[in-house]
């Protein structure tokens, strides 16, 4: 076991060397599992192995990196929490002048779009910039176009529905053979930028800072780091929402947040 | 404190008024004598007044008896008076002598009574006696001469006048007497008037005195207990007793009072201190190291130690903290339970100090050398019985009472602080184990929903190639019936078709000729009568024959037109492949082209790219047809501008390729009106133009577009149209060279391609098989006019349509239908409306996976939301836009994928 750690942190180490992208803090099991994936897949017995393939292998490199940042995502995910957003904190951002809002992890970008969605049914759309940011700059790509997929825009529409969506579903997107691309003007606002949330730094206030599912796969002094980040960037009185197997309970900046909803993980910048 | 012999309040008191009542005492009894005296000396006055006048009027009366008598006795001569005479003669020197002894004890003054006694005397004895004498011997001349002559009475007025004179004086003595007695009395008045105010003063005086010097003291007293609150304990001062009484005692009662409370508020403040200082602390090291630094410095110790018994070795205990004014690190690691002094006050489990003044056990160094520590004090800390802890102070002075108290104090409270600490940290690591485990198990749990979606995905795709595999075996069984059938059918209708074919030949071919024969007629009468030899035709006459002339002409180009495209679609078209030269394209086109352009004032340019292949293999009569066409289209629509030609070579996609090396891209483009986007399609079918007006104002046939679409395909290439509407259009051919004429493996399925403003690649002009194709969708809707725009719009897509104009009819059809793929759902209609017919296929028929689409009005949101509730799938606004509708339709007919939430 302690050799596997050993293979474990040589690749992490190669990975950070070749591609910038720092996993080195990520939680162990989970890499493993991903890193024993990638190796099923290729077909690659050892660990070390496949540390010098990736050395030459600059394909098998970035296919690894997709391994590694998860991206799994829907469109108003936990329909529940898009809910919360709606009735507990658009009343309040009403009152802004300016909405700031930062996906961070934003993936292919379903939330965002979701997002922003649930802006323009409320009137706020114009008023807001959102900055959609992932560490992996293929998905952002994929982000950018906002096509979704045929064969999951049923379940979204489901979830749009029971996230308390007032408008139909149809009207911000057009289908071709194969993907729904959603209306160009819901990403009028929207900034895709790459950032890592690991190595770099806080760039704005915000308002309101996503993000959901990107905190378990981090190592608990990394989750630690990350939430000091959110907790930088946040105005007086953010907003911060997580994903529903995350919880700012036992952090050390948990006192400094006020609870909206626990259930939903939403959470108050206090004064 | 000076306790000499001390004089109490109640003493002063006491005496104060002693002194007081003596004061009264000794007034009174002066003033009674004064009154008593003064009350006697009257008393004497008014006895002697009235004595006096008693015995002196006595006196008076008794000689003035004593000359009656005798004047009595010598009228009468009767004894009697003789006697009273001789009484009385021998009587008034004792009444006399009475008298002066009165006069001689009352004044001190001159006697006034020798006067009255001497004419008393000489009225006796000059009067009296030789009167009596004479009365004797009967002396009748002497009595004559003493009695009635003046002698006598001027005697006894005399004696008279004495006694007024002397009760006049004496009355005037009393006066006196009596006016100094009313002086006296005054000033006694005076006098008590003055020792009253005297006692007055003094007697406030006194009061004044003791009052204040209780009152004062008792007000310092109850400062100073007032300030006990207001202060914070520190440096509060002491009361200074003036006497030595009770006050004094209350004074020193309150001083110790203060004191014992001033020890006692550091107590308490040093224990909240210390107690509220490990409130937060969370560690043992901590503890410890909080401990330490609170208690040494409050103790005033130089050292100090603490130790916690072994987790798992209860006999020992190890240091955590420790705590040196040099902070030095000092103690022992760790002690076993009764080793060496600190071991023996575990075992004892008491507190042990020891004072070693001669002998220094430790050593404190210092800049200025080693300071002997005698010290120290070792306290175990119990949780229960047990001791759990100890620590160990050592200091270079001895520890007073508070700090010992302190010290153990602060241990009482440390034994269920360090437990509970201990706790803490238990459940601490629990936790932070248990949340290890819960953030693992949920990232697994995230890896496994991700895995399960890549799992359901692969299982989609699985069965959706499955279900693909089985239609296509049903197709194929299908198709293999329906190939028999068909091979029966065709060889049928092949036979059919051949004559059919055959006669349709014959019939165009007749039809030519029997067209063109009359019509030659036409022509040549008209032409021959328009030349008007003769002159005998009017103006008008030659206008009519014009007419007729070019009527007939149009009508002969109509006729060739449609033989060409029967021709071309019964593919009997006869082509013709030769070499042409490139760049005689120019010539061509000005040949025939630059009349028309000079008389409509149009520019008209023919552009062959440089490094151009010469000789170009094709089919020159029909490309001709195909370029005079494009042109003359040009010309015909455009009213200003110019028509541009332009010959390039085309770029060769591998596909193009397999046809030939060489590929021609002609493209014509004008300025004219330009075409719809929505009329792009239609242009190139036969008889159409963009509308019915265009025909009216530029007249055409319509044919010459469907003309050249299929010429070109039977050429090999395609024809695109790039066109904005009022900017004019671009006509582009693409055909191959083809040196041998072989067009078998010409792409036949290639189209014509309509692409909107944005230069795209051509997309075939008949659709590709979408998601619609083959669908069957049942509309629900009271309204026919709805029902028949919807079904035209979706028929054009290829799909089934059902129509339903209620409720209960659409149950039925999905009862009894094979097959329905989604349905489109109005909500308001007669006998049964839309909420309820959702409620009851869902309900009812159990089809809970078909896709429903309810149709309501926009404004009505709870139209909306109802429908949701009653279980439609997805919903759309009217008035319907059909590029929702589409795309709504579009994801609910692709195989669905679920997520976890669907």
């Amino acid at each position: 076991m302690d050799k596997k750690k050993l293979e474990v942190s040589l690749l992490l180490e190669a990975l950070y060397s070749l591609s910038g992208f720092d996993f080195r803090q990520y939680n162990q099991q989970s890499i493993l599992r991903r890193i024993e994936h990638r190796m099923r897949i290729n077909n690659i017995p050892t660990i070390s192995r496949l540390t010098e393939s990736i050395i030459y292998n600059e394909e098998l490199l970035n296919m690894l990196l997709n391994d590694f940042s998860i991206n799994v995502t829907e469109m108003f995910r936990d329909p529940s929490f898009f809910r919360a957003l709606r009735e507990n904190i658009i009343p309040q951002l009403q009152k802004l002048e300016k909405i700031r809002i930062w996906h961070a992890g934003c993936a292919t970008g379903e939330e965002v779009y979701s997002m922003a969605i649930l802006l323009q049914e409320e009137g706020l759309l114009d008023r807001t910039v959102m900055y959609a940011t992932d560490m992996n700059e293929s998905v952002l790509k994929k982000a950018q176009q906002g096509a979704f997929p045929l064969q999951k825009m049923q379940a979204y529409t489901k979830n749009y529905i029971l996230s308390g969506g007032t408008e139909g579903f149809s009207q911000y997107y057009k289908t071709d053979n194969s993907y729904a691309s959603f209306h160009p003007y819901l990403r009028e606002n929207i900034m895709f930028a790459q950032h890592n949330l690991v190595t770099d730094q806080s760039f704005q206030e915000f308002d309101v800072i996503i993000c959901r599912n990107v905190l378990i796969y981090f190592s608990p002094e990394l989750q630690h780091d990350v939430h000091r980040l959110f907790y930088d960037s946040l105005a007086h009185n953010g907003f911060l929402g997580l994903g529903d197997k995350e919880t700012l309970q036992f952090t050390p900046l948990a006192p400094k947040y006020r609870t909206i909803s626990a259930s939903e993980r939403i959470y108050q910048k206090k004064l | 404190m000076n306790k000499k012999r001390k004089i109490g309040i109640g003493f002063k008191i006491t005496s104060g008024y002693i002194i007081l009542i003596l004061c009264l005492v000794v007034s009174a009894v002066v003033l009674n004598n004064q009154i008593t005296s003064l009350q006697q000396e009257r008393n004497a006055i008014i006895k002697y007044d009235s004595s006096m006048r008693v015995m002196s009027n006595n006196l008076e009366r008794k000689i003035v008896n004593l000359e009656s008598s005798l004047h009595r006795y010598l009228i009468t001569n009767n004894e009697k008076y003789l006697d009273k005479y001789n009484d009385e003669v021998a009587t008034w020197e004792a009444n006399y002598e009475e008298l002066n002894n009165l006069v001689n004890n009352y004044s001190t003054g001159e006697n006034q009574l020798a006067p009255i006694y001497n004419s008393i005397n000489n009225w006796v004895n000059n009067i009296g006696q030789p009167l009596l004498n004479a009365i004797i011997r009967e002396d009748s001349d002497q009595i004559n001469t003493l009695f009635n002559g003046e002698l006598s009475s001027v005697a006894i007025s005399e004696v008279q006048q004495n006694f007024t004179a002397f009760r006049t004086t004496e009355t005037e003595n009393i006066q006196q007497h009596v006016s100094l007695l009313n002086d006296r009395n005054a000033d006694l008045t005076y006098g008590l008037f003055a020792i009253l105010s005297l006692i007055a003063i003094i007697t406030i005086v006194i009061f004044t005195m003791i009052s204040r010097n209780i009152a004062g003291s008792i007000d310092e007293v109850t400062e100073a207990i007032e300030d006990m609150n207001k202060t914070d304990g520190k440096n509060r001062k002491r009361i200074v007793a003036k006497t030595n009484d009770e006050v004094r005692d209350l004074v020193d009662a309150t001083n110790m009072l203060l004191a014992t409370m001033e020890n006692r508020q550091w107590f308490q403040r040093n224990l909240a201190e210390i107690v509220t200082a490990y409130q937060g602390v969370h560690s043992l090291d901590e503890l410890g190291e909080v401990l330490l630094n609170s208690l040494t410095t409050r103790t005033q110790s130089v050292y100090g130690a603490f130790y916690i018994q072994d987790v798992r070795n209860t006999n020992q205990f190890n240091k955590i903290a420790a705590f040196a004014e040099t902070g030095d690190d000092v103690g022992r690691q760790s002690f076993m339970v009764g080793q060496g002094f600190v071991g023996q006050s575990v075992k004892e489990k008491r507190v042990l100090s020891y004072e070693n003044k001669e002998n220094s056990f430790h050593y404190l160094e210092t800049a200025l050398g080693n300071i002997p520590i005698s010290n120290g004090i070792i306290v175990p800390v119990f949780f229960g019985n047990d001791v759990i802890a100890v620590l160990e102070l050592a200091s270079l002075k001895k520890y007073n009472e508070h700090h010992r108290a302190l010290i153990k104090e602060v241990v009482v409270h440390l034994g269920v602080t360090i437990n509970s600490i201990i706790g803490r940290m238990e459940v601490i690591r629990l936790l932070n184990e248990s949340q290890a485990m819960t953030e693992e198990l949920q990232v697994q749990s995230e890896e496994l929903q991700t895995q399960s979606e890549e799992l359901k995905m692969q299982t989609e795709e699985l069965t959706t190639i499955n279900e693909r595999l089985e239609e296509r075996t049903r197709d194929a069984e299908t198709k293999t019936h329906a190939l028999e059938k068909a091979q029966i059918e065709l060889k049928e209708s092949a036979e059919q078709l051949r004559q059919s074919s055959n006669y349709k030949s014959e019939f165009l071919a007749n039809m030519s000729h029997e067209l063109r024969t009359p019509l030659n007629s036409i022509l040549i009468l008209s032409e021959m009568l328009a030349e008007n030899h003769d002159n005998r035709l009017s103006d008008d006459d030659l206008e009519y024959a014009k007419v007729i002339h070019d009527s007939g002409e149009d009508l002969l180009n109509l006729i060739n037109d449609i033989l060409d495209l029967s021709k071309v679609e019964a593919g009997k078209m006869d082509l013709w492949f030769r070499e042409m030269d490139v760049y005689e394209i120019p010539q061509h086109v000005h040949n025939l082209f630059s009349p028309i352009a000079k008389q409509k004032d149009l520019d008209l340019n023919v552009d062959v790219a440089q490094n151009m292949v010469e000789i170009f293999h094709t089919d020159v009569k029909r490309f001709h047809q195909i370029l005079n066409n494009l042109l003359s289209n040009a010309l015909k629509f455009t009213e200003q501008g110019s028509v541009n030609v332009k010959v390039e070579l085309a770029q060769v996609t591998p596909t193009m390729k397999q046809i030939s090396d060489t590929w021609l891209s002609i493209s014509v483009t004008d300025t004219g009106i330009g075409i719809p986007k929505d009329k792009q399609q239609l242009v190139f079918e036969s008889f159409q133009q963009a509308d019915g007006a265009t025909v009216r104002k530029y007249g055409g046939t319509g044919l010459g577009l469907s003309i050249c679409r299929e010429v070109v395909k039977l050429l090999g290439g395609w024809i695109t149209l790039r066109s904005t509407e009022g900017e004019g259009s671009t006509f582009t051919v693409c055909l191959p060279s083809l040196p041998d004429g072989n067009i078998s493996t010409l792409i036949s399925e290639q189209e014509v391609a309509f692409t909107d403003a944005s230069p795209a690649l051509p997309v075939p002009v008949t659709p590709p098989k979408t998601i619609f194709d083959e669908k069957h969708i049942l509309i629900v809707d009271d309204d026919y006019r709805n029902i028949y725009a919807l079904r035209q719009a979706l028929e054009q897509k290829g799909v089934h349509v059902l129509e339903a104009t209620n409720g209960l009819e659409c149950l039925n059809i999905l009862q009894t239908a094979t097959r329905v793929d989604a349905v489109l759902m109005d909500i308001m209609m007669p006998e049964m409306d839309g909420y309820e017919t959702m409620q009851r296929i869902r309900y009812d028929l159990q089809l809970t996976e078909l896709p429903i689409i309810a149709l309501t009005a926009k404004a009505m949101k709870q139209d909306r939301d109802r429908a949701f509730e009653v279980g439609a799938s997805d919903y759309i606004s009217k008035p319907l836009n059909l590029d929702q509708l589409f795309s709504v339709l579009t994801v609910w007919l692709t195989s669905r994928e679920r997520l976890k939430n669907g």
